[in-house]
C-alpha cells in the first residue's frame, strides 16, 4: 500500500495554493490538512473529499485572496459582470430556461455518467486484476448443454500443477450450490440462513485484495475449520463482542472458528460474500478428502497468469488439458475457456454465475440517453443565446460609439455565455446531491457524492463548461462585433442571421426526441412481455423452501403428509433449481444415439406438473403407483422429441434410453414446453427427471416447491411453519415467492425501463424549453410584422398558422430522418432477445404525435397572446 | 467606546481565545467553541474573524514550530491583548449592568 493515504485530493490543494495569499497559505494549509485527517479517521475518504470541498471555499474570503495588481483588468472584468447581471434581471424568463435547461441536461448527464462509472469500475480494485482469469466450461453437443461459470474440483490445482510456468495462483470457491446454508452462534441462540457464504482457496486473500480488517491474512485460511466473516456479519451474530476465535456451526454439525473478520465486499464486485470458510474444511462433508470427479462442476475457479504469460497463448494449451483430464465420455463435449475477471460484471452470461450479472448493452443505451439529453440541452443553449444576442444590437451600438473595443466586445458575449454555462453546472451539481439518494434506490447502488471530486469528472466539467458557453458565446460575439454602429443606432435592425444552423439544431433536437419516445415505449413493452408473457407455468402463489443439506431428505413424505392436512396447502413437490430460472445438465443417451449427449436436467419429485400448473401432452406424469418410475421413466418436453426426431408427442412415448449402452428405461410423458430459464433464451429440449433417493437433498434438490392458496396467505405459511417445525424443529424455516424471485431475473431489462422512461421526459422537457424559447423569438421579433397584417385584416388563426408553419416543416423533416434511424437501432437491440415485441407502427406515430402536440401547445401559447395584442401598441414606435 | 463594539460570534471567539490561553490557535479554538457553544463554527468563518480582531487590535498572533500533524506545517497562535481584554470586560460591565435592570420575577415559586 504506498498510496498516499492521509492527503486530500491533490487538485484542491494546488488550486487552493495558486488563489490564496502567500502570507496565509501556510497556516491555513496547515488547518485544513489536521481538519482533513481528522475527518479521514473518522468517517472515510469520501466523507473528508466531500468537506475538503467545501472547506477549500469556505476560506477564499476576502481576507486570503491574493491581491490582484492589475486593476484595469480586475475593472472590466467588474463590468462583465455587472452587464451579465443586469442581462439576466432584464430578460427574467429567457434566462431561467436558458439556465434550467441547461442544468437539468447536465443532470441527467452527471447521473448517468456516475452510474456507468461505477458499472466500469467492477473488480478492477484488485492490483492484479488484468492478470486474473475465471476459467469457463462449455460442455454441449450440438448447441445442447451448459456454458458453465463453474468446473470441477480438481480442475483447479491441477491445472496449476500442469502449468507453473503460466499459472501462479488458483483459487476457487464452492458453497455446495446450495442458495442458503445454516448458520449457528450457539452461545447466544443466533442461527440465520446464510446465503452469501462460500468454501475457497487459502489463495484467496493473496489473489484477490479484500481488506483483512482482523487476523493474519497469510495464515488465516490455512487449516480446516477456519472462517472469515465481514465486519457487518459480525456485528450480526456477536454485537459487540470480539469475533476472533468465536465458534459458528455449519449446518448444524460442522464447528467453524473466526480466523478473521474482512470488510465488506466492495458493491463494484461481481462476487459477493459474507463468509468464507477455508477450502479444507470441505473434507468433513467428503469423507477426508475432496470430490475427484470430472464431471460434476461446481467449483467457480480462478487463476493469475505470471506476468509475462499470454493469456491466449495459454487457452490454447487448454484442449490437450481437457482431452488428458476429462472422462472419456465427455472430452468430446467439453472445452474450456479463459475469462477475464473484469469483463465477468458486463459481458458474463453463462450459466451457474456467482450472482446475476449486468450487461454491457445498458451502459451502452444509457451512454446514448446521456450524450443525446446533453446534446440536447447544450444546444438548446446555443440556440437561445444565440437568439438572444441578436437582439442587443442598439446596446452594442452604444457601446462602440462610446469607444468599446472589438476585443472587449467580445470577450462580454464569451463571458457571459461562459459564466452562465458554469451557473448552470453548479446548480446541476446541487440537483445531483438532492436526486443521487433516489436515484441510488432505483438503480440499487450506493454511489457517492464524492465520486464527483475526481479528476476525469472535474476536467470534464470544466471542459463542457468551456465548450458549450465557447459555442453558444462565439457567435454572437463576431456577428455582433461586426455591426456597423451607425446603421445599427439608426435603428436599422439586425438581419436574423444564423437562422438556417438553428433550424439544423432544432431539427436534431425534434429527432432526437422521437427516437427517445420510441425507445422508451419499446422498452417499457419489452419488459412487460418478458414479464407477463406466459411462461408455461404458473409461478403464482408458489412458495419456494429452500432445503439443501437441511436434512429434510429423511423426512420430506412426513412433512408432505403434515402440509397437506392444511386445508390452505394444495400441493407439494421438490425441485433441483428455482423453476424459470436455472438447470442442471446431464448425459443421457436416448434410442438411435451411440453415445450419451448432455442434456438440460431437472430433477423433481413426485406432482411436479400438478405443483407448477405443467401441462401433459402426452403420456403420463410420475406415479407413486409405479416405484420404478425413479429409474426406468423419463418424462420430457416437447422440444425434446422435436430435438430427437419422434414426429408426434404420442409417438415419443416409450422411446428408450440407455445407460453405459444398457438398457434404462422408456419416455413415459411430454409436456408442453414452459420456460425453463429466462426468456432471454428460447426453449430447448429438458428432461424432467425423478429423483426420490433421501440422499438427493444432498446434492441436487435444493427446493421444495409449495403451491398454497392465495386467498389465504398468512394461514398457509404459518402451516407450513408448523409443519417444518414438527420434522426440523432446529433449523429456521425460510421461503420466498416464486414471482417475486422470477421478476429479478428480468431487473436489467426493468431498470432499463424506468430509466429511459425518466431521461427520456426530462430530454422532451428540455427540448419543449428550446421550443419555447425559440417562439418567443421568432414571435417578438415580427411583432411589427404581424401588427401591420392584423391591421390589414388578418384573423388570429391565420397568425397562428404563419407562426407555427416554420415549426411545423422542422418537425416534419426530424420525424422523416428519426424514423429509419430509430427503426435500425432498435430493431439491432430487440434482436439480441429471444423473446421480443414486433416493431410496431404505432410507436412511432405516437412519438410523432407527442412532439407535434407539445411543439403546437408551446406555439399556440404563445402566439395567442401575440394575436391578440392591439396593433396599434406594437406599430406606434415607429 | 464605539470602537469596541464586538458581535456575538467574536466576543464567543475572544472569549475562547482568553480561555484557551497558551493553547489557541484555529483548530483548538473551533473544537472549543463546539464543546462550548453546541455550534460548529466553519474554518472560514473563524479565521476571518481571526483577521478582523487582529486588525482592530483585541487580537495578537505569533506562528509556533512546525509539527507533523499537519504535514509539516506551523499554526499561528492567538492572544488575547491588553486592549481585547479592556473590550471584553466592557461589554460583560454592559451586559450585566443591563441585566441588572431586569425586572425581578420569581420563577421558582410557580
Amino acid at each position: 500500500m504506498s498510496r498516499r493515504v492521509d492527503k486530500p485530493p491533490k487538485w484542491l490543494d494546488r488550486l487552493f495554493g495558486w488563489l490564496c495569499r502567500s502570507e496565509e497559505l501556510e497556516v491555513l494549509r496547515g488547518d485544513l490538512y489536521e481538519l482533513y485527517a481528522e475527518r479521514l479517521a473518522q468517517k472515510g475518504r469520501a466523507w473528508a473529499n466531500f468537506f475538503y470541498f467545501f472547506e477549500v471555499f469556505d476560506l477564499l474570503r476576502p481576507f486570503a485572496l491574493k491581491r490582484t495588481r492589475n486593476t484595469t483588468q480586475v475593472n472590466m472584468f467588474k463590468t462583465y459582470l455587472m452587464v451579465a447581471y443586469r442581462n439576466v434581471i432584464n430578460q427574467k424568463v429567457f434566462s431561467f430556461i436558458n439556465i434550467s435547461g441547461l442544468a437539468i441536461g447536465l443532470t441527467c448527464f452527471v447521473l448517468i455518467a456516475l452510474f456507468i462509472q461505477d458499472e466500469l469500475s467492477y473488480d478492477k480494485f484488485h492490483e492484479n486484476s488484468n492478470r486474473i482469469y475465471r476459467l469457463v466450461e462449455n460442455f454441449e453437443s450440438e448447441g445442447v448443454g451448459e456454458h458453465s461459470a463453474s468446473l470441477p474440483f480438481p480442475t483447479g490445482p491441477t491445472l496449476a500443477g500442469e502449468y507453473p510456468a503460466e499459472v501462479k495462483q488458483q483459487v476457487r470457491f464452492f458453497n455446495f450450490q446450495s442458495p442458503t446454508v445454516a448458520l449457528a452462534y450457539k452461545e447466544a441462540n443466533k442461527a440465520f440462513n446464510e446465503s452469501r457464504f462460500f468454501f475457497a482457496d487459502s489463495s484467496f486473500l493473496s489473489m484477490f485484495d479484500y481488506a483483512l480488517v482482523q487476523g493474519n491474512p497469510r495464515t488465516a485460511l490455512d487449516n480446516p475449520n477456519a472462517l472469515l466473516i465481514t465486519e457487518s456479519m459480525a456485528q450480526k451474530y456477536f454485537g459487540d463482542e470480539d469475533p476472533m476465535g468465536k465458534i459458528l456451526e455449519f449446518q448444524g454439525q460442522q464447528p467453524l472458528q473466526v480466523t478473521g473478520v474482512l470488510a465488506d465486499a466492495p458493491l463494484n464486485a461481481h462476487f459477493q460474500f459474507d463468509f468464507i470458510a477455508s477450502f479444507s474444511s470441505l473434507k468433513y462433508w467428503y469423507g477426508g478428502t475432496l470430490p475427484r470427479t470430472w464431471y460434476w462442476n461446481p467449483c467457480w475457479t480462478y487463476v493469475l497468469l505470471e506476468h509475462e504469460t499470454d493469456a491466449t497463448a495459454f487457452e490454447a494449451k487448454l484442449p490437450d488439458f481437457v482431452n488428458k483430464y476429462f472422462p472419456d465420455f465427455i472430452r468430446e463435449d467439453v472445452t474450456m475457456e479463459l475469462q477475464p475477471l473484469e469483463d465477468i460484471h458486463l459481458h458474463s452470461k453463462l450459466d451457474y454465475e456467482i450472482a446475476a450479472n449486468s450487461n454491457i448493452n445498458n451502459i451502452y443505451i444509457f451512454g446514448a440517453i446521456a450524450v443525446f439529453v446533453l446534446f440536447i440541452a447544450a444546444v438548446n443553449f446555443i440556440n437561445l443565446s444565440t437568439a438572444k444576442a441578436a437582439k442587443r444590437g442598439k446596446e452594442v451600438g452604444v457601446r462602440k460609439s462610446l469607444g468599446s473595443k472589438k476585443s472587449q466586445l467580445i470577450t462580454q458575449f464569451i463571458f457571459e455565455s461562459v459564466l452562465f454555462t458554469f451557473i448552470a453546472i453548479v446548480v446541476a451539481l446541487g440537483l445531483v446531491a438532492l436526486l443521487l439518494p433516489a436515484f441510488n434506490n432505483l438503480i440499487g447502488k450506493s454511489i457517492a457524492f464524492g465520486t464527483l471530486f475526481q479528476p476525469q469528472f472535474i476536467i470534464g466539467g470544466i471542459a463542457i463548461g468551456l465548450i458549450v458557453g465557447l459555442l453558444s458565446g462565439i457567435y454572437p460575439a463576431f456577428i455582433l462585433s461586426n455591426v456597423r454602429t451607425v446603421s445599427v443606432l439608426k435603428g436599422e435592425r439586425l438581419k436574423a442571421r444564423g437562422v438556417q444552423f438553428r433550424k439544423v439544431l432544432v431539427t436534431a433536437q425534434f429527432a432526437i426526441s422521437m427516437f427517445l419516445i420510441v425507445g422508451t415505449v419499446v422498452a417499457i413493452s419489452q419488459s412487460k412481455l418478458l414479464l407477463n408473457e406466459d411462461p408455461g407455468f404458473e409461478s403464482e402463489n408458489v412458495l419456494l423452501v429452500p432445503v439443501i443439506r437441511s436434512g429434510m431428505g429423511q423426512h420430506y413424505e412426513g412433512f408432505r403428509n403434515r402440509a397437506l392436512q392444511s386445508p390452505y396447502i394444495k400441493s407439494v413437490t421438490a425441485v433441483e433449481e428455482v423453476i424459470g430460472e436455472k438447470h442442471q445438465v446431464n448425459n443421457y443417451q436416448y434410442e438411435g444415439m451411440d453415445r450419451s449427449k448432455p442434456f438440460p436436467r431437472f430433477f423433481v419429485r413426485h406432482d411436479f406438473t400438478e405443483t407448477m400448473g405443467i401441462k401433459l401432452v402426452a403420456g403420463r406424469d410420475y406415479d407413486r403407483e409405479f416405484v420404478t418410475d425413479d429409474t426406468l421413466a423419463h418424462v420430457v418436453n416437447e422440444a425434446m422429441v422435436k430435438a430427437m426426431g419422434w414426429g408426434s408427442p404420442q409417438e415419443a412415448i416409450g422411446k428408450k434410453f440407455y445407460h453405459r449402452n444398457e438398457l434404462m428405461g422408456k419416455v413415459v410423458g411430454v409436456v408442453e414446453d414452459y420456460n425453463f430459464i429466462s426468456k432471454h433464451h428460447n426453449i430447448g429440449p429438458i428432461v424432467i427427471d425423478l429423483n426420490t433417493m433421501p440422499g438427493a437433498f444432498n446434492l441436487f434438490i435444493k427446493y421444495m416447491a409449495v403451491r398454497v392458496d392465495g386467498e389465504n396467505l398468512q394461514q398457509s405459511i404459518s402451516d407450513l411453519d408448523k409443519a417444518w417445525a414438527s420434522v426440523l424443529p432446529d433449523r429456521p424455516f425460510d421461503f420466498f415467492f416464486l414471482d417475486d424471485r422470477l421478476k429479478h431475473v428480468y431487473a436489467a431489462e426493468q431498470t432499463l425501463g424506468t430509466i429511459t422512461v425518466i431521461f427520456s421526459v426530462l430530454a422532451i422537457i428540455v427540448a419543449c424549453l428550446g421550443v419555447f424559447g425559440l417562439v418567443t423569438f421568432s414571435v417578438e421579433r415580427r411583432t411589427k410584422e404581424l401588427g401591420i397584417r392584423k391591421v390589414l385584416g388578418i384573423g388570429n388563426a391565420q397568425i397562428i398558422g404563419l407562426v407555427s408553419k416554420e415549426f411545423l416543416l422542422l418537425i416534419l423533416l426530424a420525424f422523416l430522418i428519426s424514423i429509419p434511424a430509430s427503426y435500425f437501432l432498435i430493431e439491432a437491440w430487440l434482436t439480441g432477445f429471444a423473446y421480443r415485441v414486433d416493431l410496431q407502427v404505432w410507436p412511432f406515430v405516437f412519438a410523432g404525435a407527442v412532439t407535434l402536440i407539445i411543439c403546437m401547445s408551446t406555439v399556440l401559447f404563445h402566439t395567442r397572446k401575440v394575436a391578440k395584442i392591439n396593433p396599434a401598441v406594437t406599430l406606434k414606435y415607429e | 467606546m464605539k470602537s469596541t463594539q464586538l458581535g456575538e460570534f467574536e466576543e464567543l471567539v475572544l472569549l475562547i481565545i482568553g480561555a484557551l490561553g497558551d493553547d489557541a490557535y484555529s483548530i483548538s479554538i473551533k473544537n472549543e467553541f463546539k464543546t462550548k457553544t453546541g455550534r460548529n463554527p466553519s474554518i472560514g468563518a473563524l479565521h476571518s474573524a481571526f483577521n478582523r480582531l487582529e486588525k482592530k487590535g483585541f487580537l495578537k498572533s505569533e506562528e509556533g514550530g512546525a509539527t507533523s500533524e499537519r504535514g509539516g506545517r506551523r499554526k499561528r497562535y492567538y492572544t488575547l491583548t491588553a486592549f481585547g481584554r479592556k473590550a471584553l470586560d466592557y461589554a460583560y460591565e454592559l451586559r450585566s449592568s443591563l441585566y441588572q435592570t431586569l425586572p425581578n420575577i420569581n420563577l421558582a415559586n410557580e
